[in-house]
């Protein structure tokens, strides 16, 4: 067996995952004592690990001190949906020209699209702004939707062209001597035993997409109707005070379904469904 | 139904040329066998076929219609793939259901197709299964299924067992033997184990670097190799190739001194060799006998079988024999041994490594 260690491996691989771990936790967990404080108790020095005076006002509150809080937490997430959904129609297509069809220059662009990945979209806001401006599309959802789009096909096209490949050649020269067009495999062969790409590719495309729409949003809409949450934070900061622990509440409730949605696709991402296609 | 006809089909990948001018008739409802060693081209020979690869020049002809260039559909050919290419995600009903769906053929005709080839390929109770609930012989069944609910002219086999243990392949090779009669179609099966294709094919077609080297029927290709390939492809144990001189030729045949000076009077045609050339003389194991005087063989080997004894050892100056004798027969490994062979069963190739053609073999009726 290749996967069977000693008591001292086992140890050693559980305390670096508990660093790594630690690492990543540790921030949502102070985020959410944040939270559960009293604002003028978050700068009790010296700082107390416990108190008793731990309560949920803050997720009451903030709804009062930010009245367009929900609406912030909606445009989050329909902007993330919508940028992956339109990642994905033009990434499945080319993932797939990319991983199968010959044509000329084929690499130079794959490099090219890599090239792109290399450019934060900071460096290109002004271009940007520019066309943007030019389009007409500023201060609508399009101006945080579109560039969204844009920086996020390249590592889409990255990701499922490598998951294409690995599916079986053979399967569709044997649907190409049935008669069945390209189009044709591909929906009804090819992107049903992608669905575990897919997913992962999707996850990855919407997590990108909800990390980056605070800078386009701060920078291409001034409408507060259409800011999504990270944008929509800053409301938080007030003239003479800020509220951190309605921030944090805030901050938390926000993800909260986009994680309750990566908790049912995590089974898929682990899905098998290539298994009985070729013999191994 | 339909005959197929290849007309000097060349392919080359790049500057590598892979299939040298392969002109073949294959008959209405035969069976034909591709075999070779891999990398002959055997396989490129049959994706050419299908359409899944283009010639680079040629032309193939089914039924007498010129198809090389038509989309494989319109070939009217169906093939199945060493790996059987099933897809995972779809029932066995389903698998064997996709050409006619692709055809958009009506529900009850489908139905009726389906279960037709099912009942063919007993098949009816696992329809509704997951190729990955099968076993490997069932999987090539499907495949075989997804084959034949289309009605083709011609079944292309992309070495179809290989991924078969032996007792399987064993099984599978009677079934598909069957299949052919029942079917009463046009086969092009492609393997590298000449056991497949001396049991199933009513003709063979060996290829060599891209080559034909042969195309006859079985008995034809055993007892009338046409080149020294051939010869040692075709036959188990392979057969034993000793180099001689020749010593005499005249109408009757040729003398021959094998390497350890044993000489031979063998009948074979003799116009193109004269005295001195040097030869090869080809001895199936199956064809020699335990004697008192002939070829003395020193034995480094011995494995029994039961019903026989197959034998391997060096004679003359160093060249390897092997011979299958009677399984109890009195042998010992260390021991020599004199071993006597009809001259009429002694094969002989010049220099070229092509036939001297023999004169008292069993004549083939093509």
């Amino acid at each position: 067996m290749m996967d069977r260690y000693t008591k001292l491996q086992i140890v050693g691989i559980y305390a670096c995952l508990a660093i790594f771990l630690t690492f990543i936790l540790l921030p949502f967990f102070e985020m959410f004592m944040a939270s559960l404080r009293p604002l003028e108790h978050l700068f009790r020095s010296p700082y107390q690990f416990w108190s008793d005076d731990f309560s949920f006002d803050a997720y009451k509150q903030m709804w009062v001190t930010v009245p367009l809080l929900g609406r912030y937490i909606f445009n989050s997430i329909y902007i993330s949906f919508m940028v992956t959904g339109l990642t994905m129609i033009f990434v499945v297509p080319a993932a797939y020209a990319f991983a199968r069809l010959q044509f000329p220059f084929k690499n130079a662009t794959l490099g090219i699209f890599l090239g792109v990945n290399m450019f934060t979209g900071a460096v290109l806001l002004i271009p940007l702004y520019r066309v943007l401006r030019t389009l007409g599309l500023l201060n609508t959802y399009w101006a945080m939707i579109v560039p969204g789009v844009a920086f996020l096909i390249p590592t889409g096209i990255w990701l499922l062209r490598s998951y294409l490949e690995k599916i079986p050649r053979e399967l569709e020269e044997a649907a190409f001597v049935d008669g069945a067009s390209r189009l044709y495999t591909l929906r009804r062969v090819v992107l049903p035993l992608a669905t575990p790409g897919l997913i992962v590719v999707g996850v990855a495309v919407f997590i990108g997409a909800y990390a980056q729409q605070f800078l386009f949003a701060i920078t291409f809409n001034q409408t507060r109707e259409l800011q999504p949450l990270p944008a929509g934070l800053y409301e938080f900061i007030g003239y003479q005070s800020v509220t951190w622990n309605e921030m944090m509440a805030a901050a938390l409730v926000g993800v909260l379904p986009v994680m309750i949605i990566f908790l049912f696709l995590q089974k898929y991402l682990v899905a098998g469904l290539t298994a009985g296609a070729v013999k191994e | 139904m339909a005959t197929l006809d290849l007309n000097a089909i060349s392919k080359s990948f790049g500057s590598a040329k892979v299939l040298h001018d392969i002109s073949l008739a294959i008959e209405d409802k035969e069976f034909v066998v591709f075999v070779g060693p891999s990398g002959c081209g055997k396989s490129t020979l049959l994706r050419i076929i299908a359409g899944l690869e283009e010639a680079t020049s040629g032309l193939i002809i089914i039924g007498g219609e010129d198809v090389s260039n038509a989309h494989p559909v319109d070939r009217g050919i169906s093939m199945v793939f060493q790996s059987y290419a099933l897809y995972p995600h779809l029932s066995v009903y389903e698998n064997i259901a996709f050409p006619l769906r692709v055809q958009k053929l009506d529900a009850a005709d489908m139905d009726s197709r389906v279960q037709k080839a099912a009942a063919i390929l007993q098949l009816t109770d696992k329809l509704q299964l997951k190729p990955g609930q099968l076993s490997g012989g069932q999987r090539q069944r499907v495949a075989i299924g997804r084959s034949i609910v289309r009605n083709p002219k011609v079944f292309l086999f992309d070495e179809p067992l290989s991924n078969l243990d032996a007792a399987l392949r064993g099984d599978m090779r009677v079934e598909l033997s069957q299949l052919h009669r029942e079917l009463d179609a046009t086969m092009v099966y492609v393997t590298h184990d000449q056991v497949e294709a001396m049991t199933m094919a009513d003709r063979i077609v060996v290829l060599n670097g891209g080559r034909v080297e042969q195309f006859g029927t079985p008995m034809e290709l055993y007892h009338h190799p046409a080149t020294k390939f051939v010869a040692s492809f075709i036959g188990q144990p392979n057969m034993n190739l000793i180099p001689a001189s020749v010593a005499g030729v005249d109408a009757s045949g040729v003398m021959v001194e094998l390497d350890g000076g044993h000489r031979m009077a063998l009948p074979v045609a003799s116009s193109t060799v004269s005295m001195g050339d040097k030869v090869e003389v080809g001895i199936r194991p199956e064809h020699v006998n335990m004697g008192d005087s002939g070829l003395d063989i020193s034995v480094n080997v011995l494995e029994r079988l039961g019903g026989t004894s197959i034998t391997y050892g060096t004679i003359g100056n160093g060249t390897r024999f092997c011979a299958a004798l009677p399984g109890d027969a009195a042998i010992e490994e260390g021991r020599n041994l004199t071993l006597c062979v009809a001259p009429e069963n002694c094969h002989v190739f010049d220099a070229n490594g092509d036939v001297l053609r023999r004169q008292a073999a069993p004549e083939m009726v093509a």
